[in-house]
């Protein structure tokens, strides 16, 4: 939940509560809080010491808001011009028909049919064609990969993972402790306790070779959690300076910060996980990129030996 | 005084008035605005801008009976609640659910619109880069209306026909009026501003998946054919990547691509590092040397 609200994010909640409360004829404090997503301090704050002063000129008595909290419960009334929610923007509909339509497209939810009939209602409201507009494939991962994946996470029991590690470039065989299957901005990643690591493990599915179920039960469990990209504090920190043309890198890769700079450039900071992952991303650069500096120095020379190593191939 | 209490009696004035209202009568009106006049324009035009973000629909009109023409604003009540959705608690519940499994970039307002969350809270399983213009866009496929936007440098008028998010990037494919052709975008690389135009005209057509498209595929032109070799250490990586690939007896591979662009192809090549060498065409290999001769 949010800990500090915009003006406009409380706005925007505060129009949703009003007509919410006045048609339930009030509502307990908490339940408008989790409801709302609205920090409960803050709510009781708003009501008491804003809303009761909304109202219209000459704001006599009869034409404020009226609320009254009486032992956690809220009533309002006098709210006439915010009676009504307002209504949904286009754009707010698409956003909620896009996390819908991906639902439907997992498959493997119980829930599906009254979610198609608010996706219908929600089609009428946005235009006739709002079935095929939007379409979102999490990930592309085996379906037998991830269903092995999902099965072992089903009954607590541990995999054997044939894994390709691509920031070192190498194929490994490790133990794990599958935790959760999750999607990140198009790839299925796992996350468990590795038993070659002896630590929690994010693993991209698609760079699982080979998933095999043993059968015995997991021995390091992990509740929720996983981020898709964690570098460890100690990797080096690289800054680079970007040119227009490269700012690409800031949506592809994980960055540390980006600021740009006077002459229309980017700087950005990124965590170096592996050599080789270096190698590419400064070669797939090219010269216009410029490294400004490393935490702890790298090897200046990085990207010139990649580049020499690869043209000795080409050397008929 | 707080800047919300000001937005909210700005809304309150608008709705409970049944004429346009000037700047001055809401100055008037609405407690808290600056004594100089230049601040007081300052914050005005900002708590416009406020309202509008959130979706009032806040409208200029002339003030009736004023000559020279004075404009005012309005808000009518018909539009600022619009039609109701009417869902039933299980539907409200199914789409808070929907969008706590799947989680796009960026606030989610619509629900709380809607009559806020409601139900089991659940472990998030996706997460979608998404933003103002995709969600334009997504409406505007909807509603089958035109849309344009710079791309390449290129002003485009397109009819959209789908928005699909696909190994990692947003694709709009659609007509375009400007070529009067189909088209496919990578939705990142549309540049400014999204302005939605006229009904569309034509059917919606087949769509090419974008899903098998690679960023090598994409661009205009005729495809160039492309060769390249694989060593057996990266083999099962590119056999995963491309599918289809040619076995060479001693374990490596040689992957037949379609090139129309030609920087996405080197740096897929690239990311094999020293393990992939491009064979066919000529220029595609010189393009390559060329590259790298520049850091060494």
């Amino acid at each position: 939940m949010n800990a500090k609200l915009t003006a406009r994010e409380r706005m925007t909640r505060l129009l949703a509560v009003i007509p919410w409360v006045v048609e339930q004829d009030g509502a307990p404090l908490d339940e408008i809080a989790t409801r709302f997503d609205y920090p409960r301090q803050q709510l009781v704050d708003d009501l008491t010491q804003v809303v009761l002063y909304v109202g219209v000129h000459p704001f006599t008595p009869d034409s404020l808001i009226e609320v009254d909290i009486t032992d956690d419960r809220v009533q309002i009334r006098y709210a006439d011009w915010f009676s009504q929610p307002l209504r949904l923007t286009p754009e707010e509909g698409a956003r909620l028909l896009t996390a819908g339509r991906t639902v439907l497209s997992l498959g493997d939810d119980e829930q599906t049919t009254p979610l198609l009939r608010a996706l219908a209602k929600l089609g009428m409201a946005l235009g006739g064609s709002a079935d095929s507009a939007v379409d979102v494939r999490l990930g592309d991962a085996p379906e037998a990969t991830l269903g092995a994946l999902r099965a072992a996470i089903g009954d607590g029991t541990q995999v054997e993972l044939d894994y390709y590690t691509y920031g070192r470039d190498e194929l490994t065989t490790r133990r794990v402790d599958p935790a959760r299957v999750f999607s990140d901005h198009g790839n299925w990643y796992l996350h468990g306790y590795c038993h070659r690591a002896e630590d929690e493990r994010v693993f991209r599915v698609d760079r699982i070779r080979d998933v095999r179920r043993t059968g015995d039960p997991v021995t390091h469990p992990l509740d929720g959690g996983g981020v898709s990209f964690s570098p460890d504090g100690d990797d080096p920190r690289i800054r680079l300076r970007l040119p227009p043309s490269s700012f690409w890198v800031t949506e592809q890769y994980p960055t540390e910060s980006v600021t740009s700079s006077d002459d229309g450039r980017l700087e950005v900071v990124m965590a170096v996980t592996a050599v080789p992952w270096l190698e590419r991303l400064l070669l797939r650069l090219g010269p216009e990129a410029e490294v400004v500096g490393a935490d702890p120095p790298l090897d200046a020379d990085l990207a010139a030996r990649a580049a020499a190593r690869i043209l000795a191939r080409y050397a008929d | 005084m707080d800047k919300l209490e000001r937005l909210l009696n700005f809304a309150a004035a608008l709705l409970a008035a049944d004429r346009p209202l000037t700047a001055d009568e809401l100055r008037e009106r609405i407690a808290g605005y600056p004594e100089s006049k230049a601040a007081f324009r300052r914050t005005f035009e900002r708590d416009k801008d406020d309202l509008r973000a959130m979706g009032l629909p806040l409208s200029v009109e002339p003030v009736p009976g004023t000559d020279p023409p004075v404009d005012g604003y309005r808000m009518r009540r018909a539009d600022y609640s619009g039609t109701e959705l009417r869902l039933e608690p299980d539907e409200l519940a199914a789409l808070h659910l929907a969008t706590n499994l799947v989680r796009l970039d960026g606030a989610d307002t619509g629900l709380l619109k809607l009559g806020g969350g409601t139900g089991d809270a659940a472990d998030e399983v996706g997460r979608v880069p998404f933003d103002d213009a995709l969600a334009v866009m997504i409406a505007a496929a909807a509603d089958r209306r035109a849309v344009s936007f710079t791309y390449n440098g290129t002003a485009r008028t397109v009819e959209p026909w789908r928005l699909s998010f696909t190994r990692g990037h947003w694709y709009l494919a659609g007509w375009d009026l400007t070529r009067d052709d189909e088209r496919l975008y990578r939705v990142d690389r549309i540049v400014g501003e999204v302005t939605v135009g006229d009904t569309a005209t034509r059917e919606i057509g087949t769509v090419n998946d974008p899903g098998d498209l690679r960023g090598w595929e994409l661009g205009d032109g005729e495809p160039v054919r492309a060769l390249v070799h694989i060593d057996a250490v990266q083999a099962a990586h590119a056999r995963h990547l491309l599918g289809a690939v040619e076995e060479l007896a001693d374990g490596g591979v040689v992957a037949e691509l379609a090139v129309r662009n030609e920087e996405a192809f080197r740096s897929f090549v690239l990311s094999f590092l020293d393990h992939a060498e491009v064979l066919e065409p000529p220029e595609l290999r010189a393009g390559m040397v060329r590259w790298l001769e520049a850091q060494t």
